[in-house]
């Protein structure tokens, strides 16, 4: 018999408290000693998580007008420049605009996670001035009470499976992969694998544009595919299936985030970037779902790459799966080399665990995508025509 | 056997002396430098770890401070804010030593300061600014 499940059936399970929801990493013994079939008829939701560095993320910001009212042209927040090309007084904060005072030390993603954290911005506006916003200059202090909006707005997040990167070269290079150490001293990787949201849905068979979400620690939503999104598979020579061009676009209100979930950093000699949590939960509609959510991270694999190649192309170095990244060390041309996540598990652990309760207690519904992401698109390059 | 690390500050007075060389000479000791810094004739800072008897340990330290050189026992030279820091292992595959990694159940990171050379590479790998040395 195969199992079907639609979304009303498990979210009226929900409301009753009645649904059996796992996150990814629980569900793999439940699959392994139960069978796809029987786990799909007994587990309504599994929960996915993710934390880690997103470079294409920012925040949407309505300040409100003042009196006299300014249409605002150039805006900077704590001397980070904020995007304000759209109406008076919207503007978009990107997380990777560093200080025009401070430079790399501080950027857009720390004003984002000071704004959550409910401390004071200092907000600086210029403008022409026009007939109807006759003001040409403003400077205050924004909190996140005091703005109208404030949405976190991220184009490409929870990239699906990114590769890992090495340094071949005889000098120390700092990449926005982190610090790496000349002659393959180290190897950094940022997926949470078996836990990471994509990874449990590669064919995006379940999520789409509307999917609710956890997001820096409020509920958010799936608003499209991410930005460079290129879903279709791979092989690799021996031939294992890979998938890793997948990614989301995402919204959520800034004002009821958490600093738990949502953290500036610092990349070294590379620049600033925010580190989002996000949380994936996948409805068990068939057995189908379920196989892929039963994926291990023994079995997933990703390229190696040399970072010291300063090209679109770089080498491959040949290819691991998260289980031997996950021990610490990898061989790379004969070489043991140490490596280091970028993307923290324990935090995907804990965001999946949350996203869990959170079902559980009858508090997160799941949202049935309005549209499904396209099975094909191109990962198009910048051509230079002059 | 005793293994202690240390920071000697030299003042333009007493930064001519061989210290070292009087450390391993006359009591014994197994001397590593960590870390140097010197401004010829001013004066500076070395971060030793010292390995030896008990008793030679306490006589070398009351040799050098006799020359007036100033002694610091180091206990924990790098700090690890643990509140700033969300275990995403940045840290890891850069420290030379094995002094950071990450628990093999828990997956958050452990410090084993006892290993710790004072290199700095984790300072500048910590995208959260939770690490520091206090050098």
């Amino acid at each position: 018999m195969t199992i079907k499940k639609t979304y009303e059936e498990i979210n009226k399970k929900i409301k009753k408290g009645e649904a059996v929801v796992v996150t990814a990493e629980e569900i793999i013994p439940i699959v392994e000693e139960k069978g796809v079939e029987k786990a799909a008829e007994e587990i309504d939701v599994v929960t996915t998580g993710t934390f880690g560095p997103m470079c294409s993320s920012g925040a949407i910001i309505n300040f409100g007008h003042s009196d006299p009212p300014i249409r605002m042209q150039k805006v900077w927040l704590n001397d980070v420049e904020a995007y304000a090309g759209l109406a008076a007084v919207d503007a978009y904060i990107g997380a990777t605009q560093i200080s025009e005072s401070r430079g790399m030390e501080y950027g857009g993603a720390h004003v984002i996670e000071d704004l959550i954290s409910g401390r004071e911005i200092k907000l600086r506006a210029l403008s022409n001035g026009t007939d109807c916003y006759p003001r040409r200059e403003i400077e205050t202090h924004i909190t996140k009470e005091s703005i109208n909006q404030a949405v976190l707005f991220n184009p490409r997040n929870s990239y699906q499976n990114y590769n890992v990167a090495i340094n071949t070269s005889d000098r120390k290079i700092y990449t926005y992969m982190g610090i790496l150490l000349p002659k393959m001293g180290n190897a950094n990787y940022c997926t949470s694998g078996q836990l990471s949201p994509l990874l449990n849905d590669p064919k995006f068979i379940t999520i789409g544009v509307g999917t609710r979400i956890f997001l820096g620690g409020a509920q958010g939503y799936v608003v499209w595919e991410g930005t460079q999104f290129c879903p279709m598979s791979l092989k690799t020579d021996d031939g294992k299936t890979v998938y890793r061009g997948g990614t989301l676009a995402v919204i959520g209100d800034l004002k009821e985030m958490s600093p738990d979930y949502i953290r500036a950093a610092i990349f070294k000699g590379y620049g600033v970037s925010l580190l989002v949590g996000i949380g994936v939960p996948i409805p068990i509609l068939n057995s189908e779902v379920m196989k892929y959510v039963a994926v291990k991270d023994e079995d997933i694999y990703t390229e190696i790459v040399d970072y010291s190649f300063p090209r679109l192309n770089r080498p491959s170095l040949g290819w691991v799966n998260y289980k031997q990244l996950r021990e610490g060390r990898i061989r790379v041309r004969g070489k043991d080399v140490p490596t280091s996540p970028l993307s923290s598990y324990a935090k995907a652990r804990e965001i999946a665990q949350k996203l869990k309760e959170k079902i559980l207690k009858g508090e997160f519904l799941l949202q049935e995508p309005i549209q499904k992401f396209p099975k094909e698109r191109e990962f198009k390059p910048l051509l230079e025509i002059r | 056997m005793l293994k202690k690390k240390v920071i000697f500050t030299f003042s333009s007075e007493n930064v001519e002396r061989p210290v070292t060389y009087q450390l391993i000479k006359k009591y014994d000791l197994w001397v590593n430098i960590l870390q140097a810094k010197f401004k010829p004739s001013l004066g500076g800072k070395l971060v030793l770890e010292l390995k030896g008897d008990e008793k030679q340990i306490k006589e070398g330290l009351d040799f050098v401070r006799q020359i007036g050189v100033q002694v610091e026992l180091l206990e924990q030279e790098v700090l690890w804010d643990e509140k700033k820091c969300v275990d995403c292992g940045a840290c890891v595959s850069i420290c030379s030593t094995g002094v950071l990694s990450l628990d093999k159940v828990t997956y958050k990171l452990k410090f084993d300061y006892e290993k710790c050379i004072v290199c700095g590479n984790c300072v500048e790998a910590c995208p959260l600014g939770a690490i520091k040395v206090t050098f």
